[in-house]
């Protein structure tokens, strides 16, 4: 008798047993490969729990008498950070419109426009860092440099699909008025994409700040750089202390700045 | 049949100067007396907000009565949200006007949930159903005619199949008592009758009593036994459906029938 | 010669203009603050130039014996943090939806909001001296700065289902538990599983940098490089790096898309 489905019923289609076996084996595999590869151990862990609490202990309180020294490197990220987003920014505008399908020039600008803007986003913010470093030399220029591509990233990548979805009727009226391609552009498509162009800006502005927390870390200026130094010297209750003045500016400027977007939506 | 003598409860409802006020102030529900024998198959009418689902959903606790007392079976309803208000509602199944399945799961999954109060916690947690469960919840399908669409899954059926899911699902509880919550507003004219068709041959077959809300007024005529009238959460009218007048619709209602309260314009057809 | 006024009565400087203005000013600002001066602006891009010149070609020998197993490493932090941050964030999205638990959920709101305020790579600060050098650190740097962001999506996407079935299945006696598993994880689970796949492509790119401070993977790597100017490795470097991620973002992508239309 079989156990499955007595009476009157179909047959139950059967289960894709195959693809649900490969999926979970595939999963299993992948993380018993890594744990092992990154030489995961909850013994270890455990054990250093000890380890871990006295880390806390040392790190609290944080030594607020260190504030005087971070107002410099505080500033310099800051004004990394601006940097990075108004060039960043203002590259990203091309960026984005030769990227968006219904603003490029042509297929093949827009193909190679598109896979720019895609390289751009997979090295991550460190990497332009390291690598402006070590081209022009340690200090705040490698990082607003660093910061300008990545916001280009940023930026070209959110910006290019709000402008695929905006309404084509008005630039193609310009178009069709005899307009050329850099006037359909600005009269046409710049009015329904600008609002949403500086969200993503201030959006931008947000990721920079709290990206050039940590470029010091490869020497490209801002706190980064005090905060390599006092972890290399186990000045663990400074550390915290410009860990929570940078959380604490991260926060206001992100209040500050949605309600400047609040404002335009 | 077996049906009838594997439920050991009656079905049995009575509300005693029972009340609902809402903390928004509204009037759910305002004194009201009622008795409900064990298979009786009742129609609530009346015009929106007079407190016909209010009604219902205190039957099953969605709704707390702030005054009075509500009884099933002589049991008074248990307070607070715990084993006991949940030992009730396996006793009470639910139909709603908006069907309620999960739509990404089979026909047979969303009948199941009617069972997870008679299965242990961690049969229905794995999804290991006894035979037995399997089996109620076939014969529930079987007895609103969609068994062959058992394992379709539940959002590729028309609105008139998924709510006979939703009272497959109900039905699979084996309950005493049926709440039907504007079971046929969702639907087309002919999915409607078949509905109710089912509504009232089950409550025939099996003895269950039955509670529906309806919003159509020849729907009531036509399907219910006993009419019950709310208006402003009053009850105001309690008969039969052979002897109910257009003029007592409209006391029910304070105000003349018109177009939208019934479902077809000329006379009902069969 | 005409009566009509050039430019409409009242218009003096714009509030776009007013925006210009004080943006540039800070522009101009901070160059002045780090020291930016029209010599570097020539110098730049000469020197970047050259650093090009130097990359060219890459060694790919370098490439295939020491970065290749450091991608790999990097892999699997970014799937071990994921998994951690997706096996944790799972029942923490759930308990913090609104809709479903009114009072808890605040207090989820408030932890996973601290959670995401921390770069991954702060955390790994910490991490390193408590389980020592390597990936490890880095996986549980990324699986603690990731809960932050998955519980808060996965509590939006539980706040956003049908709260029609959860209702049914309490009608029926069922405890909030099966509700959860019937009504609601039903509902939620492919779009929470395409955030966690997302979450994955992020996490890549996040422990990439992590070797920067010691926690494993590529970034040690560059930074080695770079530092011995040895650019033709870095070079490699960069090339495979590039080709990885995008290998990985079109296939993660591709399957969460075939998640979200199942």
């Amino acid at each position: 008798m079989s156990r499955a489905n007595p009476s009157s019923l179909p047959a139950k289609p059967a289960r894709n047993w195959s693809l649900w076996i490969g999926v979970i084996g595939f999963l299993l595999a992948m993380t018993i490969w890594s744990a092992h590869g990154i030489g995961f151990s909850l013994a270890d862990l455990v054990c250093n729990i000890a380890r871990g609490s006295r880390l806390l202990e040392e790190s609290w309180p944080p030594d607020f008498g260190f504030i005087p020294r971070l107002y410099e490197p505080f500033m310099e990220t800051i004004f990394i950070a601006i940097i990075g987003t108004v060039v960043g920014g203002l590259l990203a505008i091309p960026v984005a419109i030769l990227a968006a399908r219904n603003l490029t020039l042509g297929p093949l600008i827009w193909f190679a426009d598109r896979n720019f803007m895609n390289i751009l986003r997979t090295l991550p913010d460190l990497f332009w860092a390291m690598l402006f470093a070590s081209a022009v030399g340690f200090g705040p220029v490698a990082g607003a440099l660093a910061l300008s591509v990545f916001t280009i990233a940023v930026i070209s990548k959110l910006w290019s699909e709000s402008l695929e979805a905006i309404d084509m009727g008005l630039p193609e009226a310009i178009r069709a008025a005899g307009g050329t391609w850099r006037e359909m552009i600005q009269f046409g498509a710049m009015p329904q994409g600008l609002p949403h162009y500086v969200s993503y800006a201030l959006y931008a502005f947000e990721l920079n700040v709290r990206a050039s927390m940590v470029l010091g870390l490869v020497g490209a200026g801002g706190i980064g750089m005090i905060l390599k130094t006092q972890q290399a010297n186990f000045e663990y209750e400074r550390v915290t202390m410009i860990i929570l003045a940078v959380l604490i500016a991260v926060l206001i400027i992100e209040e500050i700045s949605e309600a400047i977007r609040r404002r335009l939506t | 049949m077996d049906d009838k003598v594997t439920r050991t409860r009656a079905g049995a409802i009575r509300f005693d100067k029972a009340g609902i006020v809402y903390p928004n102030g509204v009037v759910g529900m305002k004194n009201l007396d009622l008795e409900i024998r064990p298979g009786e198959f009742v129609v609530i009418v009346g015009s929106s907000g007079a407190g016909k689902s209010t009604l219902l959903r205190a039957i099953n606790g969605l709704n707390a009565l702030t005054s009075g007392s509500i009884e099933v079976d002589g049991e008074p309803m248990p307070k607070g949200e715990g084993r006991g208000l949940r030992e009730l509602r396996k006793r009470v199944g639910m139909i709603f006007q908006d069907f309620r399945l999960v739509k990404r799961m089979s026909v047979m999954s969303n009948v199941l949930i009617g069972r997870l109060g008679h299965v242990p916690g961690w049969r229905s947690l794995l999804n290991l159903w006894p035979v037995r469960d399997r089996e109620i919840a076939i014969k529930a399908l079987e007895r609103v005619g969609i068994a062959d669409k058992a394992w379709t899954k539940a959002s590729d059926l028309s609105g008139g199949q998924q709510q006979r899911v939703g009272i497959a699902r109900a039905l699979a509880q084996e309950p005493a008592i049926i709440l039907a919550d504007e079971p046929v507003a969702s639907l087309d004219p002919v999915t409607t009758h078949q509905v109710m068709k089912d509504l009232v041959r089950i409550n025939r077959e099996l003895g269950i009593t039955t509670l529906v809300n309806l919003h159509f007024l020849d729907l009531a005529r036509e399907y219910g036994d006993r009419i019950i009238g709310l208006r402003f959460g009053e009850l105001v009218y309690d008969g039969s459906a052979e002897t109910v007048t257009d003029q007592d619709f409209e006391d029910i209602y304070g105000r003349e029938v018109n177009e939208d309260d019934v479902l077809d314009e000329d006379a009902v057809q069969g | 010669m005409s009566d009509y006024a050039l430019k409409p009565p009242g218009q003096r400087v714009g509030w776009a203009t007013w925006t210009t203005f004080i943006i540039a000013a800070l522009f101009l600002v901070s160059l002045w603050a780090i020291e930016f001066s029209p010599e570097i602006m020539l110098k730049v891009p000469g020197q970047v130039a050259e650093d090009l010149k130097a990359y060219y070609p890459p060694d790919m020998a370098y490439g295939w014996e020491a970065v290749l197993p450091a991608i790999i490493e990097s892999i699997q932090i970014a799937w071990i943090g994921t998994i951690i941050a997706a096996i944790l964030s799972l029942p923490l999205a759930l308990i913090g939806a609104r809709t479903l638990f009114p009072r808890a959920a605040r207090v989820v709101k408030f932890i996973s909001a601290t959670a995401r305020a921390f770069p991954e790579i702060l955390l790994a600060i910490y991490f390193v001296p408590i389980v020592g050098l390597g990936p490890f650190a880095g996986a549980l740097a990324i699986g603690i700065s990731s809960v932050g962001m998955l519980t808060k999506l996965g509590a939006e996407v539980v706040e956003s289902i049908d709260f029609g079935p959860v209702e049914a299945v309490e009608a029926s006696g069922g405890s909030r538990i099966l509700a959860l598993r019937y009504a609601v994880l039903p509902q939620v689970l492919p779009e929470i599983v395409a955030h966690w796949l997302f979450r994955f492509e992020l996490n890549i790119r996040a422990s990439a940098v992590l070797g920067v401070v010691g926690a494993g993977g590529v970034g040690g790597v560059l930074l080695n490089t770079l530092s011995y100017r040895h650019l033709e490795k870095a070079a490699a470097v960069l090339l495979l790096t590039i080709i990885v991620v995008l290998a990985i973002d079109m296939i993660s992508g591709s399957i969460r898309r075939r998640i979200i239309n199942s």
